[in-house]
């Protein structure tokens, strides 16, 4: 989160990718840090220990929400 | 009465904006920030590879932390800043 | 007196007399899981004092939750813990140490490996105080141990927000993260102390603090010269299982009393004791990789500059400037203890406490080994 809120403060949309068990420090981390705007890219956790083909769909997952999130469409996570 | 105490201390951070949206990715330049975490590597190469099928991105360049657990170096920030239209990273797990 | 409660920062509420106020800070929250000393205006104020004043100066901002911890936040939590006022330099240079970028406090705040961090305290103050340096002093019974460390971690917990299960990520925690803190049997005069190896005066007064798994103990009753104990120490560092193996970084090695008396009658100094651990001591590739069985295995954790061919030794760490050495404990057992830290993520931090740059740099004092102490 913190290198993506610096990115963002100095004017580069950037998607942060984080697994469903960090979403909550995530959102912590972006109040703390004075960036409750910088939306987050969710996909399921765990992200080691997977397969090549799980990876895959973890990019799939991503993909759409980091356009989401470059183009200001993407919603905050639930 | 009696008095009781908040041990918590204050959180003040003064409030940033998020930057410009973008209307299409086509023709920006996208950084990568790799944290170096298990498997942010495959899943970054992935999701790039899926994106230059789909949108004619100008350039793409690849950045790795030097520790997955510290921030990211000042100067590979300006680094990203000024070589980028948009950037993704990853991971936090 | 009421000039000394003048001066007490105003409380945040007021409760009913007769409110049973252990289970008031219970109930909000505010506790490591042991009843907290409920404070008062006088603990507080006096506390402050101990501190030098000025309530609303901000020591540190703690993480993940980059909490503001003032003096009276600071005052606050070493009251809650029990501390003596007379601990508050301890405490305040042990969280500055914590919050400087080195230590990387946001990533042991939030891991999901069970390090945490140790403190040891060297120079006067340690005795000053009556911290424990001797027998027992990892564990229970003494006052200023078991206060400092606490208040650290009601800190880290209160104004850090490293809550289980919320910001703290740690699978299985470890009973350090109640308290685990220590200072260096200097009395004994074995080896140079810990900070006078880096640099610092012998009456200086110094806090070291390393993100540490729980000590392992390390028995030899046999070995009556410096490689035999140290061959013991040896095997315990020589696994795969602590982080220290995947993941690089710093580790502590703690020589018990007896240990140090027999290692320093043959004349080994600090120095050879350090190396001798880090050139006898290591994994072999082949275990950290798994024989490849599970996929190619390179490790990026661990230095560039390791050979990663299945028979390459690997060592704990890289350098023996990373294995940090105290001696510590009672006088009578043959027993030291490994000590692995998280890894490359951490760097511990030496601080003087009380202010001051560091050590000096110059002049004819040892550092890091070069008067080989």
């Amino acid at each position: 989160m913190h290198d993506g809120i610096s990115l963002e403060s100095l004017g580069v949309p950037t998607a942060v990718i984080v697994t469903t068990t960090f979403l909550h420090e995530a959102r912590v981390q972006r109040e703390a840090l004075g960036m409750a705007g910088i939306v987050p890219v969710v996909i399921d956790h765990p992200l080691s220990s997977i397969s090549e083909e799980e990876i895959r769909a973890r990019a799939t997952q991503a993909l759409a929400q980091a356009i989401g999130v470059w183009q200001g469409k993407q919603p905050d996570p639930a | 009465m009696q008095p009781v105490y908040d041990p918590r201390g204050v959180v003040g951070a003064e409030k940033k904006a998020i930057a410009a949206r973008v209307r299409s990715l086509d023709g920006l330049r996208l950084g990568i920030l790799d944290n170096t975490k298990w498997n942010a590597n495959k899943l970054l190469r992935e999701l790039r590879d899926q994106l230059q099928a789909a949108h004619a991105l100008a350039a793409v360049h690849y950045y790795r932390k030097e520790s997955f657990s510290r921030f990211a170096d000042p100067a590979l920030v300006e680094k990203i800043r000024a070589e980028n239209d948009i950037v993704v990273t990853a991971i936090g797990d | 007196m009421s000039a000394q409660l003048a001066a007490a920062p105003a409380p945040a509420a007021s409760v009913p007399e007769g409110t049973d106020l252990v289970e008031w800070y219970y109930e909000h929250g505010y506790s490591d899981g042991l009843p907290v000393v409920p404070p008062t205006p006088a603990k507080v104020a006096t506390m402050l004092e101990a501190l030098g004043g000025e309530p609303q100066k901000v020591e540190a901002r703690v993480p993940p939750r980059w909490g503001g911890l003032t003096r009276e936040v600071l005052a606050i939590n070493m009251a809650m813990a029990g501390c003596k006022p007379e601990y508050a330099p301890v405490v305040r240079a042990a969280m500055l140490a914590l919050c400087e970028p080195a230590f990387n406090l946001n990533g042991v705040q939030a891991t999901t490996h069970m390090a945490c961090p140790l403190l040891v305290v060297n120079g006067p103050i340690a005795g000053k105080i009556g911290m424990n340096a001797g027998c027992n002093a990892f564990g229970s019974g003494n006052r200023a141990n078991a206060t400092i460390g606490r208040a650290i971690r009601l800190i880290l917990l209160n104004v850090g927000g490293g809550w289980p299960g919320d910001l703290d990520k740690s699978t299985l925690g470890h009973p350090g993260k109640y308290t685990y803190a220590v200072a260096e049997n200097e009395a004994l005069g074995l080896l140079a102390p810990y900070h006078v190896e880096k640099g610092f005066k012998a009456e200086d007064s110094t806090v070291f603090v390393m993100a540490a798994e729980p000590p392992h103990s390390v028995t030899n009753h046999v070995a009556n010269d410096p490689q035999g104990i140290l061959d013991s120490i040896c095997s315990a560092m020589s696994t795969i299982a602590h982080n220290n193996a995947v993941s690089s970084g710093h580790c502590a090695v703690v020589l018990g009393p007896e240990h140090a008396t027999t290692i320093a009658k043959h004349g080994w100094k600090r120095h050879d004791i350090r190396n001798y651990l880090w050139m006898n001591s290591g994994n072999l590739f082949r275990e950290i990789a798994f024989e490849h069985r599970y996929g190619k295995v390179y490790n990026r954790s661990l230095p560039v500059w390791y050979k990663r061919e299945l028979d390459s030794r690997i060592p704990i760490v890289p350098s023996a400037e990373n294995i940090h050495l105290f001696v510590i404990g009672g006088e009578a057992g043959r027993f030291s203890a490994f000590i692995p830290g998280w890894g490359h993520m951490s760097s511990p931090v030496l601080r003087e406490i009380g202010g001051g740059a560091g050590p000096e740099q110059s002049g004819p004092r040892c550092v890091d080994g070069t008067c080989y102490l």
